[in-house]
């Protein structure tokens, strides 16, 4: 992963009367990460991300996009950068290649080339729908429009605020599989806010969560999680047997009984040795299910919080 | 261009972008223009000068001439008049008296809908998170309102003394003033009639960036609708009012100077009562264009 930081905020608060919406936000997004931005609803997401495309003003701090200072150099500081805040709306009374024709003239200050929109509606599926009005279309292909329309202008930086909402499994599972792509492929930084805990854990490299306008925690996926790695479940037959076994093991730092099976805390490199007492036992080990899993460590961080 | 995805959803390749030339204000003015025209809204304004002036134009041919004769009573007393001073002429003088009434709630639907009506639908989130400045945006707006303003009033003109020549025909006109009564020779009216609409454009172009002006303070375009209309009929009041105490503000009233197209028609042509009505005008449309984007540049998007 790239060291060069292409989207930064430094104490970034967003105060609404007696309330702060955000507060002291500092994230640090370096190019090529898929960086997961997790949240409950109301935790300051939609107004950390509105303030990083400056349509809301922040209170305190600032935001630098691709190195250039948003509040001085908000131009070039956006060229690079598309996305879609909340929810995709469109001029609903036009087609959808002419709200592909503003999206893009906005941001290349020309209107692009008609090839190139079709193109890019052809990437999402709607290129048969490019003369359709969209207020014909369902919430699922404006979600997928509103991603055209952001990948339109070839940018470095694409934020999406809930990109597979609506979209049924299939959808969601391309969008996915499209995110993926975008970082891997093309070098693009995907900041994707989500509150699909599996979504973030199956696409993202690096991801922060925020409770309560403030940043709780942030960093890799993968050592945010190493921490909730040790949890297993093992499901053994008979189960009282099983148990009874386990908790003489010095190596399982617990066990206990859990409506599905055995949740115990053991080391990875111990589990062999585990499941071998377990057979020597004579019970019947039909799996062992590491628990390393998002939502536990952010149920664990927000609770916490 | 390579197509890598599985069922719907491919990557776009990185490219040179080919773009159909335009500058990028004239760019923004265009989709402007091109999204207040899509709406059906926009031709409310249209639709009522269309059907208005040719049941008026209608009516006074039914009447014919009844209504002008009723206006000169007093005058026949005194004068011997010859000739058809019941033309298109005077017809569409009389449609501009009673239209600018009208005008100011047709121009706010559109006006107050600019920005408000981004607002309303979302769309804000769609074009403020570009890199173009919200300036920009902005007076690419404002100037879309000014040219729609002046496409409704031109189009009263066409309509107006276009039909009214067809039906009634052409002569001199009887411009009948509170002090004077004036005939000004057919050979003049073409410029007058030019001059008189261009005034009424300066003038509606104030209550336009009134509209605009209150469309950047909500979230729905009814507000700065009932808010024009409201400020409209409250300093035309002040502005009529034969009271001294409100003598010293009246010359700062926008609506003090609504009626200055009728100096087109006055003989000679007051100069200078026109370029001061003008300067007030413009004056009005340059503050009220300034609070605007004072208030748009500092907004906080949530809708």
């Amino acid at each position: 992963m790239s060291e060069e930081i292409i989207l930064k905020t430094i104490n970034l608060g967003k105060r609404y009367k007696n309330r702060w919406a955000a507060e002291d936000v500092n994230l640090e997004i370096h190019r090529g990460d898929v960086f997961g931005f997790l949240g409950p609803n109301g935790a300051g997401k939609s107004t950390t991300i509105r303030m990083i495309f400056s349509l809301i003003q922040p209170t305190t701090g600032s935001v630098e996009l691709l190195g250039y200072r948003l509040e001085t150099e908000r131009e070039k500081a956006l060229a690079k950068v598309a996305g879609i805040v909340e929810k995709p709306d469109f001029y609903l009374y036009l087609t959808a290649c002419r709200n592909m024709e503003i999206a893009g003239s906005l941001t290349l200050g020309k209107t692009p080339q008609k090839q190139k929109i079709m193109d890019s509606l052809s990437l999402v599926g709607l290129e048969e729908r490019a003369y359709d009005r969209v207020k014909t279309f369902s919430h699922g292909m404006k979600q997928r429009l509103g991603i055209a329309q952001a990948l339109l202008c070839d940018p470095e930086l694409i934020v999406l605020d809930e990109p597979t909402n609506g979209l049924d499994p299939q959808g969601m599972k391309e969008v996915r599989e499209l995110i993926a792509r975008l970082s891997k492929e093309h070098g693009m930084t995907v900041f994707l806010s989500s509150h699909l805990l599996n979504e973030v854990e199956q696409v993202a490299t690096r991801m922060a969560i925020i409770n309560k306008g403030k940043l709780v925690v942030q960093g890799s996926v993968d050592e945010l999680l190493r921490s909730s790695a040790n949890k297993i479940l093992i499901i053994a037959e008979p189960r009282k047997k099983a148990l009874d076994v386990m908790k003489k093991i010095k190596s399982v730092h617990s066990a206990a009984e859990d409506p599905s099976g055995i949740a115990a805390t053991v080391e990875t490199k111990d589990i062999p040795a585990v499941v071998a007492k377990l057979v020597t036992a004579r019970c019947k080990v039909f799996s062992v299910q590491q628990q390393r899993s998002l939502e536990k460590y952010f149920l664990s961080v927000t609770e916490e919080n | 261009m390579r197509r890598c995805v599985s069922h719907t959803f491919g990557i776009i390749q990185k490219s040179q972008i080919v773009y159909s030339g335009r500058s990028p204000m004239f760019n923004l003015i265009y989709y402007e223009l091109f999204k207040t025209y899509a709406k059906w809204r926009t031709y409310i304004g249209f639709i009522a000068v269309t059907i208005i002036i040719p049941l008026v134009m209608w009516a006074m041919k039914v009447e014919g001439g009844r209504f002008i004769q009723f206006q000169m009573r007093s005058l026949q007393n005194d004068f011997f008049i010859t000739g058809n001073l019941f033309n298109g002429w005077i017809i569409a003088q009389l449609i501009m008296n009673s239209l600018w009434v009208h005008v100011p709630f047709l121009i706010s639907l559109v006006a107050g809908d600019q920005l408000a009506g981004e607002a309303t639908s979302g769309t804000f989130r769609l074009t403020l998170i570009r890199p173009v400045s919200r300036g920009r945006i902005l007076n690419s707006k404002y100037i879309t309102t000014l040219l729609y303003t002046a496409s409704l009033v031109a189009s009263i003109a066409v309509l107006s003394v276009g039909l009214g020549l067809l039906i009634f025909g052409s002569g001199d006109l009887l411009a009948i003033d509170r002090d004077m009564l004036t005939i000004l020779p057919e050979a003049q009216l073409w410029p007058r009639f030019a001059l008189a609409y261009g005034l009424g454009i300066l003038s509606m172009w104030v209550v336009a960036s009134l509209a605009f002006l209150f469309s950047s303070f909500v979230e729905n375009a009814i507000g700065p609708i009932i808010a024009t209309m409201a400020v409209m009929v409250a300093l035309l009041v002040v502005s009529n009012l034969p009271v001294e105490s409100v003598e010293p503000i009246k010359p700062y009233l926008f609506t003090t100077y609504g009626n200055v197209w009728q100096q087109a028609f006055k003989n000679p042509i007051d100069w200078g009562t026109i370029a001061k009505s003008c300067s007030v005008l413009a004056a009005h449309c340059v503050g009220f264009w300034l609070i605007t984007l004072f208030v748009f540049r500092h907004k906080d998007i949530l809708s």
